[in-house]
């Protein structure tokens, strides 16, 4: 489904990705590591295709077609889904016409009819209560005034209303407290299926004692220092960053 | 200077090139106005045309003008057209659902367009008639305002106007009725001179929607005053629209007088013109009156929009809100002067004043002067300016969701005028006039591909 091979990205002509390279496929669920400034947001960006970021070389293959070619919203419509470390705040623009305006660019890409409202209502409504969301944050202002922990459940809300092919979440479990960080965690769950793959960035090991991902690489430096399966996050937890660097320059 | 030139034998009364059309048509049509025959009301058209041929027209120097060049209106010739000529060849789309409708052509009233006569309690009639029959009725309201922000356009629709409404709600009358008064320009080159007087009476309510709308590529020169008395306790809802040609130029002045414990809502959403100078200005006489101004507008190509608003706040305890916004795209200019004067006396005054721009090009320009002048010390007044571009994080946020550049920068927009326009209670309006900003983003120049912003 997705193949990334030897990308290098920069910003602002700071290199961050060093040729990193990985694959998944439909059905996996992968897990990305790594201490703060080894290059995990870019990745997530640069799939998603923000445009601060320059790729200097690599490609990256997302259903067969050439991803970077991709403009940000193409991507969306063809099913990668980006769900933000940093949820922005859309004052005057409500969580529902949003939502509604971006499921129906997705329907009408992919040939199939547009959503009314009433349906639309009742398919959202359904998901926020999946996800544990109160019918007040549909009304609102896209993330405007919701707690971190609210943005969050956003997104969740927005992935499994969009069920996307392909969902990177970028550190979608920093700052969540413990309840919080389950239904996340459900969320993606529910959404696991042999058609669906996922990419899940995180800092952390927590999130993966609920999601038990196939596999887990780590990355440093802008590029995978090792993988593993879940296991490998345990001994990350452990033995903390430091341990995996010295054992990836001595090995 | 050796005096060898002849001087002429007569003071030479010549005026400045731009003033002498406007006294030129006064010689040729003053003897058919309305009111020639009544003492108090020639006296004041007379002043009124003396101080314009003295004061003349406007310039750079003009601190009140300073951000409005008038060299495009000054350069051309505009006279009343005649009134043989003024039936409707062209009209402008309706609202649906209003009930009454008040049709002007080229600044000659036609008829009603729709509905019934008149809203019930509510009296409208042409001031020419009122003069012919009552001639003292409108004395203590015609002409008043002659202080504030008067300038040469509104002295030309003093000396000249040639027929206009006044429109009274009676006392206790509550009316739900949306009465529209319509002007439509379709005459090139036409001097449009609307003149309109709005007495609320105690305890009144009403809505008014004044829309000015034109052909397409005809250029013309409209000029109105309207002055607005609310008296004990009334309430008025104002919705000025400005939709007319990119051709047009308009001065609209308005000024109202708000007796105790009323309320004026005064709403001003400006799409079309080609320069627009909207005078405003609201006398908060006697205590507990109120006034909610509200004004947005969405400009493209070379328009220039200068909303130019005064308040007065001569009585204690009065409030007065005001909230602007505006979106500039291409070589667009606007201005916003946001003057609140709290005289000595009027303690407890509360006074709120924003204005907020969104640039949607780097030619385009926003002048925001707020003018606070405070003579009274226990008041509450707020201003504040804001300037800004769209939000690019907002955008990809949006892209990142599938939905493309262009609905996700309409959809900013929207929400940033929104907060405007949704201040319109009457459904039908909001309906027209979100309809009106949704057709002006259209035009709007679409942005560069995405990249193009480092």
């Amino acid at each position: 489904m997705l193949t990334v091979n030897n990308l290098c990205a920069s910003i602002e002509d700071k290199p961050i990705l060093n040729g990193l390279s990985l694959e998944v496929k439909a059905g996996e669920v992968h897990a990305v590591m790594g201490p703060n400034g080894s290059g995990k947001s870019t990745l997530a960006n640069v799939l998603a295709g923000r445009d601060q970021y320059e790729v200097t070389a690599g490609t990256v293959t997302f259903k067969g077609q050439d991803l970077l070619e991709l403009e940000p919203e193409i991507r969306a419509r063809e099913g990668l889904f980006l769900a933000f470390q940093y949820p922005v705040e859309i004052p005057g623009v409500s969580n529902v016409h949003m939502l509604k305006a971006a499921l129906n660019a997705m329907r009408t890409h992919r040939g199939e009819k547009e959503l009314d409202a009433v349906n639309f209502l009742k398919l959202v409504k359904q998901k926020a209560e999946l996800v544990g969301m109160k019918q007040e944050f549909l009304y609102r202002a896209v993330n405007e005034g919701f707690s971190g922990g609210e943005k969050k459940r956003n997104e969740v809300l927005q992935m499994s209303l969009f069920e996307p092919t392909l969902s990177v979440l970028d550190e979608t479990d920093s700052g969540l407290d413990i309840d919080a960080l389950k239904i996340v965690a459900q969320g993606i769950n529910s959404l696991r299926s042999p058609q669906r793959a996922m990419l899940v960035v995180t800092h952390y090991q927590r999130l993966l004692d609920y999601i038990a991902p196939d596999f887990v690489h780590v990355l440093a430096h802008g590029k995978i220092i090792r993988s593993g399966g879940k296991e490998l996050a345990v001994e990350l937890e452990e033995h903390g960053y430091g341990w995996i660097e010295e054992h990836a320059c001595t090995a | 200077m050796d005096g060898s030139k002849s001087m002429p034998a007569q003071p030479d009364m010549h005026h400045d090139p731009q003033v002498q059309p406007y006294l030129d048509l006064h010689d040729r049509i003053g003897d058919e106005l309305p009111g020639r025959d009544i003492e108090w009301h020639s006296h004041w058209r007379r002043g009124c045309l003396q101080r314009f041929a003295d004061q003349g027209f406007p310039t750079a120097r003009d601190e009140n003008w300073r951000y409005t060049p008038l060299r495009p209106v000054l350069s051309k010739q505009f006279a009343p057209p005649q009134k043989l000529h003024a039936k409707a060849g062209w009209t402008a789309e309706r609202i649906e659902e209003v009930e009454h409708s008040l049709i002007f052509v080229d600044g000659v009233f036609q008829g009603s367009g729709s509905g019934t006569g008149s809203p019930p309690g509510i009296r409208i009639e042409s001031i020419a008639d009122v003069l012919g029959k009552d001639p003292g009725y409108l004395r203590p309201y015609l002409g008043k305002s002659s202080g504030e922000a008067v300038h040469a356009f509104s002295l030309i629709n003093n000396a000249l106007y040639s027929d206009g409404l006044l429109i009274e709600i009676g006392p206790e009358v509550k009316s739900d009725a949306l009465l529209e008064l319509l002007f439509v320009s379709q005459t090139a080159a036409a001097l449009i001179l609307p003149r309109i007087v709005v007495i609320s009476r105690s305890g009144s309510s009403a809505r008014i929607v004044e829309r000015h709308a034109g052909q397409p590529g005809i250029y013309s020169l409209t000029s109105s005053v309207g002055e607005i008395y609310l008296e004990k306790g009334a309430y008025l809802n104002y919705h000025l629209i400005e939709s007319a040609s990119d051709t047009a130029y308009q001065v609209l002045g308005n000024w109202a007088y708000l007796n105790a414990d009323s309320q004026l809502d005064f709403h001003t959403t400006t799409v079309g013109g080609a320069l627009v100078r909207n005078d405003l200005v609201i006398d908060l006489k006697e205590p507990g009156a109120e006034c909610n101004l509200f004004g947005a507008y969405c400009l493209s190509g070379r328009q220039h929009v200068d909303n130019f608003t005064t308040v007065i706040h001569s009585a204690p305890h009065c409030n007065s809100n005001e909230h602007y916004k505006g979106v500039l795209d291409q070589r667009s200019r606007a201005v916003f002067h946001g003057r609140v004067r709290v005289a000595p006396d009027a303690q407890q005054t509360d006074a709120q004043q924003a204005n907020n721009t969104l640039l949607l090009s780097s030619d385009a320009e926003i002048d925001a002067k707020p003018q606070l002048e405070i003579y009274a010390d226990d008041v509450k007044c707020s201003h504040g300016a804001t300037v800004g571009n769209l939000d690019e994080q907002a955008i990809f946020y949006l892209k990142a969701r599938g939905i493309d550049r262009d609905s996700a920068r309409s959809m900013l927009i929207r929400a940033f005028v929104d907060e405007i326009l949704n201040m319109t209670e009457a459904d039908q309006i909001r309906q027209h006039v979100k309809t009106l900003v949704d057709g002006k983003m259209s035009s709007f120049q679409k942005p560069l591909k995405s990249g193009a912003q480092t």
